[in-house]
């Protein structure tokens, strides 16, 4: 391969990445734009997202890669498996809500984000012992059409992933921008005690906040197993961290922001894998997240909200 | 219910006098550390104790960073990891650089030895680091890195802070696992000397870790107790309590801050020193995020902030881990054999620690989230005759407050701000104010809402540093010095909207008011030599002082948290609180708000015979009534533009003044109106 082969192959890799690390970061995102507040619980959601999915890609009966399905049946089977997932991620987030941080919503230092701690580990550990340790083998129903694009290679289960990634940021993109408790949303991230006044059920903003960014980290984490073929206990720490640089790098708050931010984390990830050595991934996605910190606590876009002091 | 409880437990120890308990107790617990090893022999029981020890001094650690500073920090065991390799490096065979003379003083000194090298030619060096240097070595090291991971992270919200710590607990370990050459990667380190004790080797015997381990946490307590009650601990808890506010009271954040997280990191180095020796390997799997989670865990459960707390949470979750779950686990074996249940036959509840540790975290933050000890004591009620107060009119005449306003004077004016702009994006805040503030004057700013008089005393105290001009106090120029360097100049403030430290008590707060004034270190809060003593206890006598001026209203309130205080009481206290770092000048933002009109006069002459005593007053102030009672010279502000100044009677005819305070229509009604200016309505507007 040629340096300019190697560099579209890994754009192609860096793009499917990023769109995943961009569904996740929106949940971040959302979260943190209402209540200022790190949900590390999002991490492991998008891991449990993952696993409810490949539940329900076996009760089609599908195990394994060897289970190629074409034409419309692909397409309701992912279609079902994508909604299910989704509306049960998103279930999932609206619960940890309601039960373990709304008694907190008014208690100020660390208590609530010390809370999405506890709730992580928990879910965590819930799949470990259910579900053992080793890594699962994913039920992939996608057929392996290879594109050739000069010396790279085009999957079109990529181009699949892509396109859902694009069809769920844009939805949630107009949601908020459009929709009566999207503007709720985003009043609510203004100042939460203006919107209260002005009528705004805040309660229910701050639980579409977690259902849509828990539904769309479920997406996330199904295209990961499709992405992957395979899924493990393990994968929401990485994911979540690397998702969360991406969210403070679009600036954290902001819906465009964490979408952009998800596909550069994506890039740096697959050019310094190719680049640089795997093993240092982390440590370079961490060093921007602290010099992004650090010089530009904004971010490349700003906050949706001015910061509350 | 637990109240209950441990009243009926206590009812037995009823009759030991006050004064006794806490030595009695302290003895009793230290004869039960010593005697446990010699009393229950199994030696891995002992070595469960010792590990519990050791992960109560990385939580002791760890309270200092979380606890007392509020940094929330989520990557600990970087250090535990910094502290552990140093040492396994330097005592293990892992480097064997070439035999050279310049290791001839380090071989001298006991640190290295020559060996003949694996190869057979030539001589290497074999690192033979002793534990008991290594100890206070690596808390070095450790803590040196604990600066270098917190500098850049120090101007981060707490939030932030989190993650950036996160991310560096993970940096940590991937490091330690790719740079093989220095830590054998993932192999991890083998071959880690064991102690020794004048010539004996500590082996693989649990006793004399054990006793090692106990020794850290009695030293660590005391450490930890001596520095929370000291000039350092309220500044750490100012910061915790609010930042803003601590830098306005004199405490340079970044320093306290920076010193926090080499304090906690040099406690988790010592623990790794410790650790390493005891299983005298490493791996990087013994540092990573779960173990860094765990910590949180234990302070979490025994109380943030708490000393005792931590090291009860950590004993009781180690101990939970090694001996209890395996032990539930087989009584729920047995029973499920008896009810012939297969699924409690064989269950296992060992793998489940870190779910529970998952639920203790969520369960303690909804249900109990000062912990299994409380860092903070009940507070006693006051009686019926304490909570009366005496209204004192008339200001006071009785007391000397030596020093206030300071001993020194420079020419006459005491403050000189001069063609001051403040621009916030697009908005002009300030636009080139003038304004003096004569030696021993009282001045006045008054001005609609949103007219710029906060801006101007946040320019002045240092918390905006984007404005031009320039601002001298006695002659100095002050404008873009940090706040602390500020107040120790002699300029205190308070704030419009009360910036207290709610959680610490009155006394507390105007200690730290006093910050800037005193000099203890951090050695000599550990140590407390004699003149650590008198400077306490001189700096409890000037705050019974202060609060003398209000009569009787503090005074008796001093023990009580400031968050359970009055509205009045609590502006009272910001007062004493800027008063206590003994100032030059004292600026007031709106000292008097939500103040009743008896309240009001009350304040405005205590503030009256301050200026007697010789401090200069800067004051933002919407009552006419007070202004006209204290202020020599009244400056009013609008859209950040002096449009008058002169007395207050002088400014009251001001057409400038009516306009901005009235607008145009209302000037033209009040110049009609018989009475004249007197009857406008000054006073009451803006607020």
């Amino acid at each position: 391969m040629t340096l300019f082969d190697l560099l579209l192959q890994q754009t192609i890799n860096g793009l499917s990445l990023g769109a995943m690390y961009a569904l996740l970061a929106l949940g971040f995102t959302l979260v943190y734009g209402i209540l200022e507040l790190i949900n590390f619980s999002h991490f492991n959601v998008f891991m449990v997202g993952s696993f409810i999915a490949m539940g329900v890609l076996q009760l089609f009966g599908l195990t394994g890669q060897d289970v190629i399905l074409t034409g419309l049946p692909l397409v309701g089977v992912l279609l079902v498996t994508f909604a299910v997932t989704m509306v049960s991620s998103g279930a999932i987030g609206v619960a940890i809500e309601r039960l373990s941080l709304r008694p907190l919503r008014n208690v100020k230092g660390p208590a609530a984000m010390i809370t999405t701690i506890g709730v992580s580990y928990i879910l965590f550990n819930i799949i470990l012992l259910v579900c053992g340790a080793e890594a699962k083998n994913y039920p992939n129903p996608m057929p392996t059409v290879r594109y050739h694009i000069a010396g790279a290679v085009l999957d079109l289960r990529v181009v699949l992933i892509w396109i859902v990634a694009l069809v769920l940021m844009g939805g949630l993109y107009l949601f908020v921008q459009k929709s009566r408790i999207g503007k709720a949303m985003r009043a609510t991230a203004q100042d939460a005690e203006a919107a209260r006044m002005m009528g705004v059920d805040v309660d229910r903003v701050v639980m579409m906040a977690f259902f849509l960014g828990s539904a769309l980290a479920g997406a996330g984490g199904l295209i990961f197993g499709l992405y992957y073929n395979f899924t493990s206990f393990i994968i929401g720490f990485t994911a979540g961290l690397r998702a969360f640089t991406a969210a403070v790098l679009g600036g954290i708050g902001n819906v465009p922001g964490a979408m952009v931010g998800g596909v550069i984390i994506g890039m740096i990830e697959a050019m310094g894998g190719q680049f640089i050595a795997t093993a240092w991934t982390d440590v370079i996605i961490f060093s921007i997240l602290v010099l992004v910190l650090v010089f530009k606590p904004a971010g490349l876009f700003g906050r949706m909200a001015p910061t509350k002091s | 219910m637990t109240n209950g409880v441990t009243a009926t437990l206590a009812r037995p120890f009823e009759h030991i006098p006050d004064a006794w308990r806490q030595p009695l107790g302290l003895t009793l617990l230290i004869a039960a550390a010593v005697l446990f090893p010699l009393v229950h022999t199994n030696d891995a029981d002992i070595d469960s104790m010792a590990n519990a020890a050791a992960y109560a001094v990385l939580a002791l650690g760890l309270n200092i960073v979380v606890g007392f500073a509020g940094l929330l920090d989520l990557g600990y065991a970087a250090f535990f990891a910094i502290g552990a390799y140093t040492y396994g490096i330097l005592s293990s065979f892992q480097l064997q650089p070439e035999w050279s003379s310049f290791w001839e003083p380090f071989r001298i000194l006991g640190l290295v030895h020559k060996m003949a090298a694996d190869t057979g030619d030539g001589s290497v060096v074999r690192f033979t680091l002793s534990f008991w240097l290594a100890l206070p070595l690596c808390a070095g090291f450790a803590a040196f890195w604990g600066v270098m991971f917190g500098a850049p992270t120090l101007r981060l919200r707490g939030d932030y802070l989190a993650i950036v710590t996160l991310g560096f607990g993970e940096i940590v370990p991937i490091v330690v696992r790719n740079w093989s050459d220095l830590t054998n990667g993932a192999a991890g380190l083998n071959g880690v000397s064991a102690p020794k004790l004048f010539g004996w080797s500590f082996g693989v015997n649990s006793t004399p870790y054990y006793y090692v381990a106990i020794a850290l946490v009695a030293l660590l307590i005391f450490i930890s107790i001596r520095l929370r009650d000291s000039r350092i601990g309220r500044a750490w808890m100012a910061i915790r309590e609010d930042e803003i506010a601590a830098g306005a009271m004199g405490v340079n954040r970044t320093k306290f801050k920076l010193l926090a997280f080499a304090i906690g990191a040099a406690f988790g180095g010592m623990t790794g020193v410790f650790y390493v020796a005891k299983l005298q390997t490493a791996t990087p799997e013994m540092f990573g995020f779960p173990v860094s989670v765990m910590i949180l865990v234990m302070i979490v459960f025994g109380g943030i902030g708490s000393v005792w707390g931590v090291v009860l949470g950590a004993f009781i979750l180690q101990l939970l881990q090694s001996w209890w779950l395996e032990d539930l686990t087989g009584w729920l074996n047995v029973l499920g054999r008896a009810v012939h249940s297969d699924w409690l036959a064989h269950i296992d509840l060992v793998p489940s620690i870190e779910l529970i540790f998952g639920f203790i975290l969520v369960g303690m933050m909804l249900f109990r989230r000062q912990g299994l000890i409380p860092a903070t004591r009940p507070q006693t009620a006051l009686s019926f005759d304490q909570q009366h107060a005496e209204i004192r009119r008339g200001g006071f005449n009785d007391l000397k407050l030596q020093g206030l306003g300071g001993d020194v004077r420079t020419g006459a004016l005491a403050l000189e701000i001069k063609g001051v702009t403040v621009k916030f994006g697009g908005l002009t805040a300030l636009n080139n104010v003038d304004l003096v503030v004569p030696n021993g004057g009282v001045v006045a700013v008054i001005g609609p809402n949103g007219s710029g008089k906060s801006t101007l005393f946040n320019l002045v105290t240092g918390l905006l540093d984007v404005g031009d001009g320039s601002i001298r106090f006695h002659g100095e120029e002050i404008l873009g010095l940090p706040p602390h360097e500020i107040l120790t100049k002699g300029i205190a403030r308070t704030f419009q909207n009360l910036r207290l430290f709610p959680n610490l008590t009155v006394m507390e707060n105007a200690l730290i008011g006093q910050h800037a004034r005193l000099t203890t270190g951090v050695l000599q809060a550990i140590l407390r030599p004699p003149s650590t003593r008198a400077e306490e206890a001189a700096a409890r006598v000037w705050a019974m002082e202060v609060f003398a001026i209000f009569g009787n209203r503090l005074t008796p309130r001093v023990g009580q948290m400031v968050a359970g205080l009055s509205y009045a009481n609590r502006r009272r206290i910001e007062i004493a609180r800027a008063l206590a770092s003994r100032p030059r000048i004292l600026l007031l933002d709106e000292p008097t708000a939500g103040m009743n009109p008896a309240e009001t006069l009350e304040l405005a002459e205590q503030i009256k015979s301050l200026n007697m005593l010789g401090l200069t007053v800067l004051l933002i102030e919407h009552k006419l009534d007070v202004v006209t009672t204290l202020a020599d010279t009244v400056y009013v502000l609008d859209h950040g533009e002096v449009i008058a100044q002169g007395t207050p009677a002088e400014v009251r005819r001001d057409e400038e003044v009516l306009r901005a305070y009235l607008g145009r229509n209302a000037q033209a009604a009040a110049g009609m109106a018989p009475a004249g200016m007197a009857s406008v309505p000054l006073p009451t507007l803006g607020q």
